[in-house]
């Protein structure tokens, strides 16, 4: 528990009038987008610059006290989940676009600017940021920096790592150390790179420099119905093929296709069993012509309804109904679990095979929605908890993102590992490679304070188990998807 | 001092190179990066990566490649072009032979860098093996993937060290169906305005590089929209649309200036004219990376650490000066934590000692043959 004395120091830190103590405010800070992991912090800090961070910092590491920062509490893995007796330091109100330079092309940003805000400022000259998390109306670029978020257009643009050139950081000590230059390129090692993706146990980024892309001249967009699952995943393997890199290729099954359609009616086929979004985009005399062999492709592959869309309305309407499955899911299902491992995308149709087998075995429907192109599967497993179906809905989830690590994925593309799959990384790296990951740790955080007993596995964290999954507040009032 | 020599040939022989050896060890690949940044010191032994070669899984329907560090990356590049593919990455040092590994631990970059960044954002996993011998593994085979820290962009720009690159995972592109380059001859400032409309524009070139006299703009794409971007950017620019082969010898010319360079810098893209314009030397200039080169006598090259630092950017040498003169500018804010991370991973500094300098001072009294 904090002491009188340290809760004095840390209320000097930030200001009295920035600290959250009252338990009924505490609460709505117990867990992240992974609700069923919950922990109620000790203390709340909103601290309004880099400087009171930093301050902060320092009294947690005088006097050993864990932290967790904190952006939009959007994450789906546990990496915000407040540590016991520990504290948590929001960003939230450190939210300014401190500048955008359309001739370099960059914006400088406090980390609690929601990732869409960024696209909106840089907006007015012809700019924007290309990672696109769905939850990109509310998350923020700190907890993007902190995930390594990526999003539908990742396969052809990146993920945050990509387009990050520079972060004033509060490591561990509170130091305050720039990371990263005016360059994409360092020319010394690239601590810069290490740091983003790493869930907030390295520090806390408290100023990004990102990189805006031109909006691209023209954005083309399908709508594909398939026979089978299969044969919309060999299209995807004849555009790698034919060379073609599209912005996006995101594929959903019968049972995702249902749920999307019956909560927003965006004109999916109700009984198709496979469906593609392809998107292309760039130059107009490119993208024309490389549309056209997207086309022959589905169609040598038995597309049995090739949708267009004519107009951004449209094209929104097409993305309404992909981001909308997961929502959805709640309508065909009173539990899911959301996965998020990867494979090469050779290994598509088989893993997909071998969910289905899985679920069967487990009696649970498990609904796909993923994204084909980089082969990041958002497996949802459905189960009703009040049939007792928790425990086998949680096995079936962990097995799933095991057997992506046996296929040669990934147990996450861009949820992260935090809590939620901690315990399953000695399933991806060995002994020595989780050690080695610790010594990088240690020298970022030699007292072990920031947002401890995430992504790397910890004996305590992996005996205990998770509490039933309920909806994120913000979930229910629509705000946030799960994908 | 007698030399060992320790040439392993693969991961096994890596991982013993240094678990069975005491002392300090340089990392060394083909050599082509040897007169850059600080001065390696003399160690009790080489490990040399040129016989840690060989593709150890490539499946182009993944696009992505495992290969052992010391690996040509021309030779590979044969390997990827027979498949229709690339590691879309184009350092000048590459056609001398320089290996995969190399180029990481240097954080070398070519023009192409301008579209697809440097290895950092090309490598997707590693194997390493840190100076106590023991090999870790980081990322993995398939592009996108969050699980665990990304050691290998520690090491990128590491020079050896943190640890030794064993094996390496690349992304791989397509190779694009067509290639065109526009050229135009003038002045640098003339150079970075034409350089900042055609950004402007929705042309998407890969390559924006002036080059001693000639701005080479390249685009890539299907043939039949390159040759119509080409023609709209030669126009916007003033320019001329090079054929195959003067499109090439363009290219190579510019690898010849940067393989002649003595100072690598690195600034905010609008400032890099202006800074490389101050030296009035033999230069390169990639406007819109904001990464240069500039070749002037190497007893003048503190000058170009001071006016680098002024602008905020970063520099380091890529011929050895003379002694008193630094070879990397302004050490990062983080050194604090730099040095902490290497006495994590090579708490005795028996890598690669010298080639930071002074920045892991600390650790030099460690250096030394036990």
């Amino acid at each position: 528990m904090l002491n009188a004395a340290v809760r004095d120091a840390l209320a000097s830190a930030v200001g009295p009038r920035n600290v959250l103590s009252d338990p009924v405010q505490l609460r709505s800070y117990e867990c992240d987008g992974l609700t069923g992991f919950r922990q109620v912090p000790s203390l709340v800090l909103l601290p309004l610059d880099t400087e009171s961070v930093a301050a902060a910092v320092r009294v947690c590491h005088e006097h050993e006290i864990p932290f967790v920062a904190r952006g939009a509490g959007t994450g789906l893995s546990g990496g915000a989940m407040p540590v016991a007796d520990g504290i948590v330091i929001s960003l939230q109100r450190l939210r300014q676009v401190l500048e955008v330079d359309p001739v370099d092309r960059r914006a400088v940003l406090q980390p609690g600017v929601t990732n869409l805000d960024i696209t909106r400022a840089a907006a007015p000259h012809g700019l924007y940021y290309a990672p696109d998390p769905s939850s990109q109306q509310v998350c923020t670029i700190g907890g993007n920096v902190a995930e390594n978020s990526g999003g539908a257009h990742c396969l052809k643009y990146g993920f945050t790592t990509n387009h990050v050139l520079s972060m004033r950081v509060v490591l561990p000590d509170g130091e305050v150390v720039t990371l990263g230059g005016d360059t994409g390129e360092q020319l010394g090692p690239d601590l810069r790179g290490v740091f983003i993706g790493s869930e907030g146990t390295l520090g806390i980024v408290c100023e990004i420099t990102v990189r805006l892309l031109r909006v691209p001249q023209t954005v083309r967009t399908l709508l594909a119905d398939f026979p089978s699952v299969r044969a919309a995943g060999e299209v995807v393997s004849d555009l790698v093929a034919a060379g073609i890199v599209p912005a996006a290729v995101e594929m959903m099954d019968n049972l995702a296709i249902q749920a999307a359609e019956k909560a927003v009616g965006a004109g999916y086929t109700l009984d198709t069993p496979a469906a593609l979004v392809v998107e292309l985009d760039g130059p107009a005399s490119e993208c024309g012509s490389q549309f056209e062999q997207v086309k022959q492709i589905c169609d040598r592959h038995g597309c049995t309804r090739l949708h267009i869309a004519g107009d951004t309305g449209e094209r929104a309407k097409i993305w309404m109904g992909r981001k909308a499955a997961f929502a959805a899911v709640g309508r065909i299902s009173p539990d899911y679990i959301v996965q998020d491992g990867v494979v090469p995308r050779t290994r598509l149709a088989e893993v997909l095979g071998r969910i289905e087998d899985m679920g069967t075995a487990a009696g649970l429907r498990v609904a796909n929605v993923f994204h084909a192109g980089d082969g990041n599967l958002h497996p949802l497993v459905l189960f009703d908890e009040d049939a007792g179906e928790l425990e086998r809905a949680e096995e079936l989830s962990k097995d799933i993102a095991e057997l992506c690590v046996e296929l040669g994925g990934s147990l996450s593309g861009e949820h992260g590992i935090g809590t939620d799959k901690a315990c399953s990384m000695p399933r991806m790296f060995g002994v020595d490679d989780l050690a080695t990951m610790d010594r990088v740790r240690s020298a970022f955080d030699a007292r072990k304070l920031c947002n401890p007993g995430k992504l790397l596995p910890t004996p305590r964290l992996c005996g205990e188990r998770p509490g039933r999954y309920r909806p994120h507040p913000l979930e229910e009032a629509g705000v946030i998807e799960r994908l | 001092m007698t030399t060992t020599m320790l040439a392993p040939t693969d991961l096994k022989g890596a991982h013993e190179a240094l678990a069975d050896t005491k002392g300090t060890v340089s990392i060394r690949g083909a050599g082509t990066a040897e007169g850059w940044a600080g001065a390696p010191l003399p160690t009790a032994a080489v490990l040399d990566t040129t016989r840690l070669t060989g593709v150890l899984t490539y499946n182009p329907s993944d696009m992505t490649v495992s290969v052992r560090a010391g690996t040509p990356l021309a030779e590979l590049q044969r390997e990827l072009a027979a498949n229709g593919q690339r590691l879309a990455f184009d350092a000048a040092r590459v056609a001398r032979g320089a290996t995969v590994g190399g180029l990481v631990a240097t954080a070398d970059s070519g023009p192409l860098a301008l579209a697809y960044g440097s290895l950092r954002d090309l490598v997707i996993g590693a194997t390493v093996v840190l100076a106590d011998g023991t090999m870790a593994r980081t990322g993995g085979h398939v592009i996108k993937n969050v699980a665990g820290y990304d050691l290998a962009k520690l090491l990128h720009g590491s020079y050896g060290g943190f640890a030794l690159l064993a094996e390496i995972v690349l992304r791989l592109h397509p190779v694009p169906g067509a290639s065109r380059t526009v050229a135009l001859d003038c002045a640098l400032d003339a150079a970075a305005e034409r350089a900042a409309t055609v950004l402007g524009s929705a042309l998407e070139p890969v390559c924006l590089e002036w080059a001693d006299g000639t701005l080479l703009i390249r685009l890539e794409g299907t043939s039949e929209g390159t040759e119509d971007r080409s023609r709209e950017l030669a126009e916007l620019v003033g320019g001329a649309v090079l054929g195959d082969d003067a499109g090439a010898a363009a290219w190579k010319r510019h690898a010849e200036l940067v393989g002649r360079a003595a100072v690598r810098v690195g600034c905010r893209p609008s400032r890099l004219a202006g800074l490389l314009g101050r030296f009035g030397d033999t230069a390169v200039a990639g406007l819109g990376t904001g990464i240069g080169t500039t070749s002037l006598p190497l007893d003048e090259v503190g000058a170009v650490h001071d006016a680098v630092t002024t602008e905020g950017g970063m520099s380091v040498t890529r011929r050895r000066p003379p002694d008193g003169v630094r070879a990397w500018g302004r050490p990062p804010s983080a050194i604090r934590l730099l040095t902490a991370v290497k006495k994590e991973l090579d708490p005795l500094g028996r890598l690669s000692p010298g080639r930071f300098e002074s920045w892991f001072a600390e650790l030099d009294d460690k250096e030394g043959t036990p």
